[in-house]
């Protein structure tokens, strides 16, 4: 077996070529028929917005393209110069390169630990390597237990537990104040770009309207164009506040917007009815005060990045266990692949000794016909038997014991590991 | 071991385990096995006390009676909420006050004094044991609907409290949202109220008309129902009238009701002078 990976990802590489390095289906697919035919070996292609990644394979003991020929190949199709892409180039064989995708399928390798995106990603660079013929009888094996792993790294430790990215902790804090979204208004205050990003997750919980204000009311109307809302001038920002249940503030003023003696006001017109506000900007748009615990709940981007540090830092608490389960479905897979290979070997091995066995036995016993009771003639046969269990103990426990780098032996070498003889 | 032998005992036990099973959710890794246990313990115990209670039918007028009664509701609603909302702190709030009534049940002095099978009281309901009965089931209902409202309560204020220190919620103590906590008590309250008033409107008909052996006005069951009725009507106006207060308000209110209700239940009905139990 001979299994090689070649990388780019965010640890080396910088945003800019990763995007240029990027493969979209169609190209990936055609990417990997050209691995396939040109290099007669299997293949599989990964590319996320962090990662693009290609494994190699063969079943075979035979050389496969090495790292610098892959380069070439992947900087052709891609119009970037080889130059650039080495630096950022990461390479692995054999077992380093099962458990770095074993790892990444699980989580332990992306940039936020223990995301599960990347696992759907996986399995899409294994289907389109179906699809373009590229997946063979290895890289398939590998998959599928790169898979389980991953479902085994996910449900049976902590890692994949909790919220890391802003807009969701928002949307969390939000379910937890309200349950029906229907009936619930929000207001957009400003343009920035993580409130488009939190209202887009908001949308999915089927708001009943939205407000839209900024400063600028061109600003205000094209925000409100893109998410089927309304805009409301910046001078009624208290009328829109009182008629608000959700608030999603992202404006780039550099002194708070709504003071905590402004939101006063507000509140008197509100009554009891309940608020969440979700303060994105930096500097911070409401007066920390406005969070009463009673009716009006503020979260602002400390509050949101501090869940999100903690989920961080609890997940590397189960780090170490994900790491043995890798380690495990690893081991499996090994044990799985070795017994697929040598299995047809094995039992060609044991036919050819049992005819010989069987020929043998047969000249013998004619020969001796006549003078031996059936007593004798079972002890023989059996005498015979154990002989060539004893012959074939020694091949079939080296062939399971050979690791997966195999590697080339003399004869003499190879004869003295089938056989257990000492040097 | 036939069924007739279950005693309180075997079902507060059941919870008891239930409760210790949804508590080692809160504190160790996430099982389904384990919910799945606690489900099956809570059934357990509903089915060993519904058992209990067929055997050893006690008075619903009596402490005994209507705290065993009320704790069964409760566990039913437990089963069914922690079964509905698999993934919420439900029995850490609802089986401590299983467990509570239970226990407060087994602290009444008269616990001796059960009634014989069902079928002969069945058949002795008539005129003033009629509207008696109608009148203790009202209030059960009744006080059903302000436990209900309690638990909700200490759920919301719970999630309030959380809210406001900017916590989320951890595994396994998920809640409902401050909304759906605020919905579940302003039903129970809404519900229980006109149960309340006809189950009270009821029995002071009955104190009025009836040379009762009760001590009249200032019974202290009376009393409380009395009290306990003034006190839903003041909150349903806070909440729905021209100045509504906060849930968190009405929270803190529907929680010194169901003190109310506690203190009303756990109290026996005192007799008028001169008439021997």
């Amino acid at each position: 077996m001979k299994l090689q990976v070649l990388g780019w990802s965010f640890r080396k590489t910088r945003l800019e070529l990763r995007e240029r390095l990027a493969f979209d289906e169609p190209a990936r697919l055609h990417a990997l028929a050209e691995i396939g035919a040109r290099f007669d070996c299997e293949a599989a292609m990964l590319s996320t917005c962090n990662r693009v990644e290609v494994y190699v394979g063969r079943s075979a003991d035979e050389p496969l393209p090495d790292g610098d020929v892959m380069t070439e190949f992947v900087a052709q199709r891609k119009g970037i110069l080889v130059s650039d892409l080495a630096p950022g180039r990461y390479e692995h064989q054999q077992t380093d390169a099962m458990r770095h995708l074993f790892r990444v399928a699980a989580g332990l390798d992306s940039l936020v630990l223990g995301e599960t995106q990347v696992t759907g990603q996986v399995r899409l660079a294994y289907e389109l390597g179906q699809r373009a013929g590229s997946i063979g009888p290895l890289l398939h094996a590998l998959f599928q237990h790169a898979s389980v792993g991953a479902g085994r790294v996910r449900t049976e430790t902590g890692i994949a537990r909790g919220r890391v990215s802003i807009a969701s902790v928002a949307i969390e804090y939000v379910r937890q104040v309200f349950a029906h979204f229907s009936d619930k208004t929000v207001l957009v205050i400003g343009a920035g770009k993580m409130g488009g990003l939190t209202l887009r997750h908001l949308g999915r919980l089927g708001l009943g309207r939205i407000l839209v204000t900024n400063r600028s009311s061109e600003k205000a109307r094209t925000v409100a164009l893109s998410c089927g809302g309304e805009s409301v001038p910046w001078d009624q920002l208290n009328d829109a506040l009182s008629a608000a249940d959700i608030v999603l503030s992202t404006t780039g003023a550099s002194e708070p917007v709504v003071t905590e003696a402004r939101y006063r006001a507000v509140r008197a017109r509100r009554g009891s009815r309940t608020a969440v506000i979700l303060d994105l900007a930096v500097p911070r748009d409401f007066d920390p005060a406005v969070h009463d615990g009673e009716s009006t709940w503020l979260f602002n981007v400390d509050d949101l990045a501090r869940v999100r540090e903690r989920t961080l830092r609890d997940r590397q608490r189960h780090l170490g266990h994900a790491e043995a389960i890798i380690a495990e479905e690893q081991q499996r897979f090994l044990s799985d692949w070795l017994r697929r290979r040598n299995g047809p070997l094995i039992a060609r091995l044991t036919e050819d000794f049992e005819a010989k066995r069987r020929a043998v036995l047969h000249q013998l016993l004619g020969r001796l016909n006549g003078r031996l009771t059936a007593a004798d003639q079972a002890t023989i046969e059996g005498a015979f038997r154990l002989l060539q269990n004893q012959f074939l103990h020694g091949p079939i426990s080296a062939l399971a014991e050979e690791m997966p780098e195999g590697g080339r032996h003399t004869l003499r070498e190879a004869l003295r590991r089938l056989f257990r003889l000492a040097e | 071991m036939s069924l007739g032998g279950a005693t309180v005992l075997c079902f507060a036990g059941s919870y008891a385990i239930a409760l210790a099973l949804e508590a080692a959710r809160l504190l160790g890794p996430r099982r389904p096995v384990m919910r799945a246990l606690g489900h099956a313990f809570g059934a357990a115990g509903i089915l060993a006390q519904m058992v209990y209670l067929a055997v050893h039918p006690p008075a619903l007028a009596s402490v005994r009676g209507s705290l065993l009664v009320l704790s069964l509701i409760l566990a039913i609603f437990y089963l069914y909420g922690s079964i509905h909302h698999g993934r919420l702190a439900w029995g850490l709030f609802v089986l401590p006050l299983v467990l509570g009534l239970v226990a407060l049940a087994e602290l009444d002095p008269d616990r001796g004094a059960d009634r014989g099978p069902w079928r002969a009281a069945a058949g002795a309901l008539s005129g003033v044991h009629f509207w008696g009965a109608v009148h203790g089931t009202l209030l059960l209902l009744a006080a059903v609907g302000v436990c209900v409202g309690f638990i909700a309560s200490l759920m919301y204020l719970f999630q309030a409290y959380r809210l406001k220190a900017k916590a989320l919620p951890e595994e396994g103590l998920g809640l409902l949202s401050l909304e759906r906590l605020e919905e579940m008590n302003r039903r129970a309250l809404g519900w229980a109220f006109p149960l309340l008033t006809v189950g009270v409107g009821i029995g002071a008909i009955l104190l009025g008309q009836h040379s009762d052996p009760l001590g009249g006005w200032t019974d202290p069951r009376v009393l409380g129902a009395c009290v306990l009725w003034a006190v839903f009507a003041i909150v349903l106006y806070l909440r729905y009238g021209r100045r509504r207060i906060g849930a968190r308000r009405v929270a803190l209110l529907t929680i010194v009701a169901f003190g109310l209700l506690v203190f009303t239940l756990a109290s026996t009905h005192t007799l008028a002078p001169g008439v021997s139990r």
